[in-house]
C-alpha cells in the first residue's frame, strides 16, 4: 500500500537487530494498526496490548517476512488481526454482539498523519458496489473476527453460501481496488 | 490439499475466517508441499486486499507507554530470530604490542623451502582466485536464469497438475475446439480444448496461438442460443494459453458450446470473429 521499498529497507535493518529500525517501523505503522485494533477489539487496553505483541512479534519474526507474500504493511496487519482474532475468540462474552450504535469510539487523539483520502474514497466506492450480502460477510469477518461458520450462524445463511460470498466478495474487491 | 482447494479458500484464510483446522491445512500446503508460485501469489494478493480494508480508518496515535512496553520487550533478549550468522571477525591488522617478545629460535633450513613453495602457491592461488571470481559471477548469472526457468517450469507443472486433476474428476469432458473457416494463416494453427466439469469448473488450454498486440482473444459460452462472454485470453510468448473459466459464468447451466473469438482490445459484448468452436457433449 505505502512505502514498500522503504519498509523493506527498514525491515532489513530489523533483521540485523537494529532496534531503532523497529522504532521507525512503529512510527510509520502503529497509528493505523492501533485504529484497526481499537475498531476490532473495542477496548483500549486490549488494543494497546495487541499492538505491543504485534511489534514484538514483528521483531522476532522479521526473518520470516517474504516480499513475495505481500507488503510489510500487509504483513503487519496480518499479524495484528491474527492476534486480535485470537483474543476475540478467547473472550467469554463476544463484544462483537454489541450493536453498531453502542461501539466504543476511538479515543480523541490527534491523528499523527492525514488519512489517505484517495485510498478511503476508492475503498468506500468498492465496498459500496459489492452486493449487500457479500459486504456484510466481509465486514463480519474483518471487523468482528468471525469465522465463516460463525457468520453462517449469525446470518442464518448456509455455510456454503457464506463461503462463496467471502470468496467472491474479496476477489471482486481486489479487482475493483486494482482497477 | 490441491492447489485449487487452496485457491478456493485463500481469501477466507487471509481474512482470518477459516476454522483453525482449515487454516492449518492451508499453511501445511504452503509450508510442506513445496513452493507454489500461483498459491503464493494468490495469498499475497488476498493479504494486500485485506490490508486495504483498513484504509478507511482514521489513524490514531497510540499512547507513549505502548512503545515503551515494546522497547522493554525486545531488550529482554527477544532478538530477531533466527538471525543470519555474523561474519567472522578478522583480527585487527595492527595488534597491540606484546609486552615481551618470545625468545627467537633457530629456523631449520628446510622451512625456507616450504616458505618458497607457499609463496608460489599463493601467487598461483591469486590467479585462481581471480578466475574463480569471474567464474562465480558467471555461475551466479546462470543460477538466476535457472531460478527463473525453474519458477516458470513449476508454474507449468502446477498448471498441468491442475488440468490433470480436473480431467480425472468424475463428469469432466474434454471439449475440442476446431478452427472455423474464418481462422486463416497462423490463426488456424492454434489448438484449443476446454476441460469442462458440469459441477462448475472449466479450464481452457490452448497452444500455438499467435500473440496479439492490437486485439484480444475472448472465450465464450454458448447457452440457450446466446453467447456469454467468459473471459479474455492472453497468449504467452510461446503461444500457449491456460485460463480458468470464472465459476460464476458456469452457474447458469450446461453450455452447448465453447468458442474463441478475436476481438478488439478489451473484448466485446457479442462475438464478432469466431475462430474456434467446440460442442459440449450432452449429459
Amino acid at each position: 500500500m505505502t512505502r514498500p521499498a522503504e519498509d523493506g529497507t527498514v525491515l532489513e535493518a530489523i533483521r540485523r537487530g537494529d532496534a531503532r529500525a523497529l522504532e521507525e517501523l512503529y512510527r510509520r505503522h502503529s497509528p493505523r494498526l492501533y485504529a484497526l485494533l481499537l475498531r476490532m477489539l473495542r477496548e483500549t487496553a486490549d488494543a494497546e496490548e495487541v499492538l505491543q505483541e504485534t511489534f514484538i512479534d514483528a521483531w522476532r519474526r522479521a526473518t520470516e517476512y517474504a516480499v513475495s507474500r505481500g507488503s510489510v504493511e500487509a504483513w503487519l496487519i496480518t499479524i495484528a488481526r491474527s492476534r486480535a482474532i485470537d483474543r476475540i475468540r478467547n473472550r467469554g462474552a463476544r463484544l462483537r454482539l454489541v450493536k453498531q450504535s453502542e461501539q466504543l469510539a476511538p479515543p480523541e487523539t490527534s491523528a499523527p498523519e492525514p488519512p489517505d483520502v484517495h485510498a478511503q474514497t476508492r475503498l468506500r466506492r468498492a465496498m459500496g458496489s459489492l452486493p449487500a450480502e457479500q459486504r456484510r460477510a466481509l465486514e463480519l469477518a474483518y471487523w468482528d473476527g468471525m469465522s465463516q461458520s460463525e457468520i453462517s450462524r449469525e446470518t442464518g445463511d448456509p455455510l456454503g453460501t457464506v463461503k462463496t460470498r467471502v470468496r467472491l466478495g474479496l476477489q471482486r474487491l481486489a479487482e475493483l481496488l486494482a482497477g | 490439499m490441491t492447489h485449487q482447494e487452496f485457491l478456493d479458500q485463500v481469501d477466507a484464510y487471509a481474512l482470518g475466517a477459516l476454522e483453525p483446522a482449515e487454516a492449518r491445512a492451508l499453511e501445511q500446503h504452503l509450508g510442506t508441499e513445496g513452493p507454489h508460485p500461483l498459491c503464493e501469489a494468490a495469498l499475497a494478493r488476498a493479504h494486500e486486499t485485506v490490508a486495504t480494508l483498513a484504509a478507511d480508518l482514521k489513524p490514531v496515535a497510540p499512547p507513549a507507554h505502548v512503545w515503551e512496553g515494546i522497547a522493554r520487550g525486545i531488550t529482554r533478549g527477544e532478538e530477531p530470530a533466527p538471525r543470519a550468522p555474523a561474519p567472522q571477525q578478522t583480527p585487527p591488522s595492527s595488534a597491540p604490542a606484546a609486552p615481551r617478545q618470545p625468545p627467537r629460535r633457530r629456523v631449520p633450513a628446510w622451512t625456507y623451502g616450504i616458505a618458497a613453495a607457499a609463496v608460489v602457491t599463493m601467487i598461483v592461488s591469486g590467479v585462481q582466485v581471480r578466475q574463480s571470481w569471474r567464474a562465480a559471477r558467471e555461475v551466479s548469472a546462470s543460477a538466476a536464469e535457472c531460478r527463473r526457468e525453474l519458477a516458470e517450469a513449476r508454474i507449468d507443472v502446477l498448471r498441468k497438475e491442475d488440468a490433470l486433476q480436473l480431467l480425472t474428476e468424475p463428469g469432466t469432458q474434454l471439449v475440442s475446439l476446431k478452427a472455423t473457416p474464418v481462422a486463416e494463416g497462423a490463426l488456424a494453427q492454434g489448438k484449443g480444448v476446454v476441460l469442462f466439469n458440469p459441477r462448475g469448473r472449466a479450464l481452457f488450454l490452448g497452444k500455438s496461438f499467435p500473440a496479439q498486440t492490437t486485439k484480444d482473444y475472448e472465450l465464450w459460452l454458448i447457452r440457450d442460443g446466446k453467447a456469454i462472454a467468459a473471459r479474455l485470453l492472453s497468449a504467452e510468448a510461446d503461444g500457449r494459453i491456460f485460463a480458468d473459466v470464472p465459476p460464476e459464468v458456469l452457474k447458469g447451466g450446461r453450455p452447448a458450446q465453447f468458442a474463441v473469438s478475436l476481438e478488439r482490445k478489451g473484448g466485446t459484448d457479442v462475438p464478432t470473429t469466431v475462430i474456434f468452436a467446440g460442442t459440449v457433449a450432452p449429459p
